[in-house]
């Protein structure tokens, strides 16, 4: 079977719609867009071309597959369930982001697009477009919040060594959902040259299909690697969510897999509690049409989009992909959520036992790994998403754990 | 020659709720012919710049969708123009289409213009089901990028006029370059049998005078805005307005 063809009873109807969540809520002057988009997603699904030259860049420019470690340290400190680490984190770029940019840049490429639009948070995934950019010969131009762009300084000058122009986006709460705006409008304004890489899944459709599509790759190498590793498959699978792009790359595979559960971790910032402070869409979040798709928004009485807060740039999108929002209803995915606290406290666990590095977003995954793996035996197997490495997070991590010699070393740097 | 009509633009409470009352009537005044009464939104993915700021600001003194209801309702009782409600969806969806389309209809609206939601999401939304029941005209809007099945569908649904952006872009940019305006207007003149209206960037005469043969209405938004912005005394930009709306309308000062 062609690795594209792979369907579940969870998946969207022609559409777009994954129950009553999803959909192509777009102004007229983007569904022309939208439908080229799609007709060539249909396409590509078929196209043994396609999968090739797709699985040929995963293999020698990301890297893939990427290694499925047994965190033995982890584990033994944890005292339950086996723990293994899928580590996206080594991918080219840094993140699992690479894997929707390669496949949508040799999308564009097919559609004849010359330039690149993509909106950013953490910069995982603006520096994964700028690099495909470079790679295959597109303009490319990242929109950012200026906020975001603070906190992810080092994001923003390797998107700019790359090639693309970062736009600072000064709109709203200045964080991802602005960013996405202002990609939308950019699309409207440039539709016939332009694609709009679109950074997870969701949006209109098809985006939440076709990143999913791509980032399927996560869970397609787990089943593979657990069984060469263990001999069967994980009983729980872990990871961090915003839009959904990281998680439904490692859970897509195993949906129809009765026995795994699966846990979507959501930032829970200062606590859940605490409205506006938080980026927790199933903890206060209702129904909503925005940016071009119907799911859970964290959003006030006038139907206006809250703000959020979390100490990741990656997790405050006040969104939820649809089919994560459909895949809560259908009881097959749990959600939890992690606070900054908690998040801060697992990527130092992480990196004392492991030496390993996870993102502040991946740190929140690992964060609910703390929580359920004591309450596992000993032969439960856990999968956690290690969905991006802590490098670009120098300066959060360091102002969060108020490293003096770090701050001294930035005052003098600044002279 | 047929007069061109104009339709102009507020955002409901920007600067204020009194001063979007006041416009409007000066509006009505000059002889505008419909308005559009725009419900702020967070996050208007069609809007440009000068929009989106005004959405802020009118979010930042409260506005909700019941004080644009009230607004509304206050001006159709003192102006006999057309006046529509333009917005976004979620405005609508969060308050209940259904609740929102009898609500608007009670306070005087002649229709909705809701730029994101396609008539291919009617099954799940009724939104135009809702509009009918309750007589308010839901207006359609096209792009030069809407291919000729698209025109078509929206056709079907279209009511009272349809809304044709000018060009490729979002509200108040720069209307420069049309290219192949007039085989596109041809296009929507083939599948459309109700008057035509075109806007996004529309500012000058020399703009209206462009579009004037092939349209019926002439859409003015973000250029009164910029008026309000530049000129901080009300009474002032109130007559930068009225000069405004005479000049757009007015055949005798052509200026190339």
């Amino acid at each position: 079977m062609s690795f594209f063809s792979y369907k579940t009873q969870f998946d969207a109807d022609s559409g777009g719609h994954f129950g009553p969540y999803g959909g192509r809520y777009a102004p007229e002057m983007l569904i022309p867009a939208l439908e080229e988009l799609e007709r060539e997603y249909l396409k590509i699904k078929t196209d043994p071309a396609f999968e090739w030259e797709f699985l040929y860049y995963l293999k020698t420019y990301v890297g893939r597959p990427s290694p499925l470690y047994f965190a033995e340290n982890l584990t033994t400190t944890l005292g339950g369930a086996k723990i293994y680490m899928k580590n996206e984190g080594l991918n080219h770029t840094g993140a699992h982001k690479i894997n929707h940019c390669l496949g949508q840049a040799l999308l564009a490429k097919r559609m004849k697009k010359k330039r690149l639009i993509a909106e950013t948070g953490a910069g995982q995934h603006g520096v994964a477009a700028a690099t495909v950019a470079a790679r295959f010969g597109f303009e490319c131009t990242v929109y950012m919040g200026e906020e975001d762009m603070k906190r992810q300084r080092p994001n923003v000058f390797w998107m700019q060594r790359l090639g693309a122009t970062v736009v600072p986006v000064r709109t709203g709460s200045r964080t991802l959902k602005d960013a996405v705006n202002a990609a939308l409008k950019d699309w409207i304004s440039n539709v016939e040259d332009s694609h709009y890489l679109l950074g997870s899944t969701l949006g209109p459709h098809p985006f939440p299909s076709l990143n999913r599509d791509f980032q399927q790759i996560i869970g397609y190498e787990v089943k593979e690697q657990m069984q060469e590793l263990e001999g069967r498959q994980p009983d729980m699978l872990i990871a961090c969510v915003s839009g959904g792009s990281n998680a439904l790359g490692l859970f897509y595979r195993f949906l129809e897999d009765e026995s795994v559960r699966m846990i979507g971790v959501e930032a829970g910032g200062e606590g859940v509690g605490k409205k506006g402070r938080h980026a927790s869409r199933f903890a206060g979040g209702t129904l909503g049409v925005v940016q071009g798709y119907k799911t859970i928004f964290l959003q006030d009485t006038e139907g206006n989009i809250a703000q959020t807060h979390s100490i990741s740039a990656g997790l405050d999108y006040p969104g939820i992909g649809p089919q994560f929002a459909y895949l809560k209803d259908m009881g097959r995915v749990e959600f939890s959520s992690a606070t900054d606290k908690e998040a801060l406290n697992a990527f130092n666990l992480t990196v004392k036992l492991e030496g390993i590095l996870p993102a502040l977003e991946s740190s929140h995954a690992v964060a609910e790994v703390i929580k359920q793996a004591p309450k596992l035996s000993k032969d439960k197997i856990i999968v956690v998403n290690i969905s991006g490495r802590a490098d670009k997070d120098i300066f959060i991590v360091a102002e969060a754990l108020g490293d003096m010699e770090w701050d001294q070393f930035i005052k003098e740097q600044s002279k | 020659m047929k007069k061109i009509k104009l339709m102009t633009h507020v955002v409901v409470g920007y600067p204020n709720i009194a001063s979007t009352i006041q416009i409007v009537k000066a509006m009505e005044e000059a002889g505008v012919d419909y308005v559009e009464l725009q419900i702020p939104f967070s996050d208007p993915i069609a809007d440009g710049p000068t929009i989106m700021k005004a959405c802020d600001m009118a979010l930042q003194n409260g506005v909700t969708v019941r004080d644009c209801l009230k607004v509304m309702k206050t001006l159709s009782a003192q102006v006999s123009i057309p006046l529509f409600f333009m917005g976004y969806y979620n405005s609508v969806f969060h308050y209940g289409v259904e609740k929102f389309c009898k609500a608007a209809k009670a306070a005087g609206a002649y229709g909705l213009i809701i730029p994101d939601i396609p008539p291919d999401e009617e099954e799940y939304e009724h939104f135009i089901k809702a509009c009918m029941t309750h007589h308010l005209h839901q207006i359609r809007v096209v792009t030069p990028a809407s291919s000729d099945e698209r025109l078509k569908l929206n056709a079907q649904v279209a009511d009272e006029f349809v809304y044709c952006v000018s060009h490729y872009g979002v509200t108040g940019s720069s209307a420069s370059g049309r290219v192949g305006f007039r085989s596109y207007l041809k296009r929507i003149n083939k599948y459309f049998k109700i008057p035509i209206a075109v806007g996004f960037g529309i500012s000058s005469r020399k703009d209206v005078h462009m579009v004037e043969k092939y349209a019926d209405i002439v859409v003015v938004g973000s250029a009164v805005l910029e008026i309000i912005n530049t000129y901080a005394r009300f009474d002032v930009a109130i007559k930068k307005i009225n000069t405004l709306i005479k000049t757009l309308t007015n055949k005798e000062q052509i200026i190339f």
